[in-house]
């Protein structure tokens, strides 16, 4: 009945091939494409020989490139930060004070926004934030001025997008501090620590491997969200995703698109690099 | 082996309580613990030992009664306040910390300079022989090094009360035997009260001054070893600690400080009162400890009394064998234990043998 390790790994490949090949055609192939044609001449509609570095010259010749890009990372960062200050509380709930047979009910509840569309979650965004909206008319009703939220377009896709990916947050968060043993928190307050210090050195310690998880996972998609700023921003603050879309679909110029893709890859990197670097930090420690 | 009474009292359990919802989990705990002892709880699980180290620790705020620890009561103390520190059964050990971090946990508000505080770690894991092991990450340590830890952990932090659940339950055999020794010496060294919670009677046996033999959430006997294992004050007690024959006895009379019964297999016996521990509404039995009865060999004559009896099993152990023997022609079987010592030969199994015993060795529940 035993299988020699190499019998072993042919079987692996084989049951891992279908999803290696889907892997292969839908990822690594269309990659592949962009870095070829980020380095190619583009004209309108047509990519070709010789290569050139013109495209990645255009990006840092015009500075409402840089600037767009830089908004992008600053809007996914905040972001970021206000969906992990937010969901940290509710994992921290649900883990420590729900009933343990209530748990899979809460997080149940917690992944109810996913049921309905996201483009239906916009739009009633804009009942509640736009002009006239139900924070506005509810202000006006106490007597204060609107504030039309909608029409400071950045504060509204942080909002949005704040909302839209609180779930994704909470999850690893909530699976991080489960693993935290209890027992090391009553040691904490046995060796004469507060609640709250105890939670500073033992709990959010243990549990920065879900966070810096939840951090990239906030991250990486909302740095390159396409649909997001155009609906709600009106495409009045086009984000890094508006600015390929604009210039592989409506200008047909896909090797500038790509090379803008590329530079959002590279930048996506860096900043997920570092977060992982932070994560190995934590995870060495551990177990 | 009795420990002193003019010790000050360390803790107090006055009429303690505790309910989690119906089940009633302390029913009444009454005692006195003395500043300097190892003490210990000890019961079969579920019995409440656990839950009451955790009142003293500060995990478990009590249903009613009183628990006072130096002289205070302790309610409404929280446990980082109070003079106590445990070693937890799963050693609670910080993973994400260094071992000198965790055992120099307790002291960040120590006003000691950092060299100090880094000398007082130091000098707190050669205490629990881990010299040296300072820089090593907490989760590289086996389970016996990370007890010592946890020992470190809570000794640096000089407490009054030493409290410890079930500390060497996970480690195995050798190792277990091994750190029991390592703690009275370590008690001794210290000189503070340790409170050591446990299942094991060997392990309670060997390590306590006095111990609280617990059942159903209330203290079924507390003494101190020999007396608990000689006298103890039930049936219950008796057959938790060590092993114990228990023979159907009649209570024949009962004058002044003499108790005389009539046992099965063994006859007439007078007994003592100080071997007649209080009532308890049971059906009368005496009880031996197999170590008392002894097989007398050839023209061997008995100290004290003797009776025949018939070898049912022989249960070899290579420096003992126990026998089981029925008794004086009855259908009473006990149960005894013979050195093998040169010269005395195993037995077979349906020997007849005398078997000698002493009326002073018997204990009468009833």
């Amino acid at each position: 009945m035993a299988q020699t390790p190499s019998s072993e790994a042919r079987a692996g490949l084989k049951l891992i091939s279908p999803t290696a090949i889907y892997v292969i055609l839908l990822l690594a192939v269309p990659l592949a494409t962009v870095l070829l044609y980020s380095v190619l001449t583009g004209g309108r509609g047509t990519v070709g020989l010789p290569l050139t570095g013109e495209n990645y010259a255009e990006l840092w010749s015009k500075p409402v490139y840089g600037y767009i890009m830089l908004k992008s990372l600053l809007v996914a960062l905040t972001v970021t930060a206000i969906t992990v200050l937010l969901a940290y509380p509710v994992a921290y709930f649900v883990s420590f004070h729900v009933k343990p047979e209530r748990k899979s009910l809460w997080l149940f509840l917690i992944t109810i926004p996913f049921w309905t569309s996201y483009i239906i979650r916009v739009s009633l965004w804009f009942v509640i934030l736009g002009y006239g909206g139900v924070l506005d008319s509810t202000l006006a009703s106490i007597g204060l001025p609107p504030l039309n939220v909608a029409s400071y377009s950045i504060l509204s896709i942080i909002i949005v997008l704040a909302h839209a990916y609180a779930p994704f947050a909470v999850l690893p968060i909530f699976v991080s501090l489960e693993k935290v043993d209890r027992s090391l928190l009553e040691a904490g307050q046995d060796l004469g620590e507060s609640r709250w210090v105890t939670f500073l050195r033992v709990t959010l310690p243990l549990s920065m491997p879900g966070v810096i998880a939840a951090t990239l996972i906030v991250f990486i998609p909302t740095v390159g969200d396409y649909v997001t700023p155009e609906l709600v921003g009106d495409g009045k603050e086009p984000m890094i995703a508006n600015l390929i879309e604009t210039q592989l679909l409506k200008l047909r110029n896909f090797a500038q698109g790509s090379a803008f893709a590329v530079a959002s890859m590279l930048m996506v990197g860096v900043v997920s690099l570092i977060f992982v670097l932070l994560n190995r930090r934590f995870i060495g420690g551990q177990k | 082996m009795t420990f002193s009474d003019d010790r000050p009292t360390m803790i107090e359990f006055k009429d303690v309580h505790k309910y989690y919802g119906d089940y009633h989990a302390l029913r009444g705990i009454n005692g006195t613990i003395k500043a300097g002892e190892f003490f210990s709880l000890l019961g079969p699980s579920g019995c409440g030992k656990t839950t009451l180290l955790r009142t003293i620790a500060g995990f478990e705020d009590i249903s009613s009664g009183v628990v006072m620890i130096d002289g205070k009561d302790a309610a409404g103390m929280p446990a980082n306040v109070r003079p106590t520190n445990m070693v937890f059964q799963s050693y609670a050990i910080f993973p994400h910390m260094s071992v000198a971090e965790n055992v120099g946990f307790g002291l960040r508000k120590d006003p000691r300079s950092k060299e100090e505080k880094a000398k007082a770690v130091a000098e707190a894991l050669e205490m629990v022989g881990l010299k040296g092991y300072g820089n090593r990450a907490a989760h590289a340590l086996s389970g016996g090094q990370r007890q010592r830890v946890a020992l470190a952990r809570a000794l640096i932090l000089k407490p009054k009360v030493l409290l410890l659940d079930e500390p060497l339950s996970a480690l195995d055999k050798k190792m277990r035997e091994h750190m029991q020794v390592e703690l009275i010496k370590l008690q001794r060294q210290v000189g503070i009260t340790f409170i050591l919670v446990t299942h094991d009677q060997e392990e309670a046996l060997v390590m306590s001054d006095r111990i609280a033999v617990m059942f159903e959430g209330e203290i079924a006997q507390l003494a101190d070893p020999e007396t608990l294992y000689r006298r103890p004050a039930t049936r219950k007690v008796a057959d938790f600690i060590g092993t114990m024959n228990f023979i159907p006895a009649e209570i024949l009379s009962e004058a002044g400080d003499k108790v005389e019964v009539d046992a099965k297999g063994l006859g007439r016996v007078a007994l003592d009162i100080s071997q007649a521990p209080a009532k308890t509404g049971e059906t009368p039995v005496v009880g031996l400890r197999p170590e008392t009865l002894t097989l007398l060999y050839d023209d061997q004559k008995p100290t004290e009394r003797e009776t025949d009896g018939v070898i049912d099993e022989v249960i070899y152990f290579g420096d003992m064998t126990y026998y089981d023997v029925y008794l004086g022609g009855t259908d009473v079987e006990v149960r005894l234990s013979m050195r093998n010592v040169p010269g005395r030969p195993v037995l077979d199994v349906g020997t007849k043998v005398r078997v000698a015993w002493s009326p002073s060795a018997l204990v009468l529940f009833r």
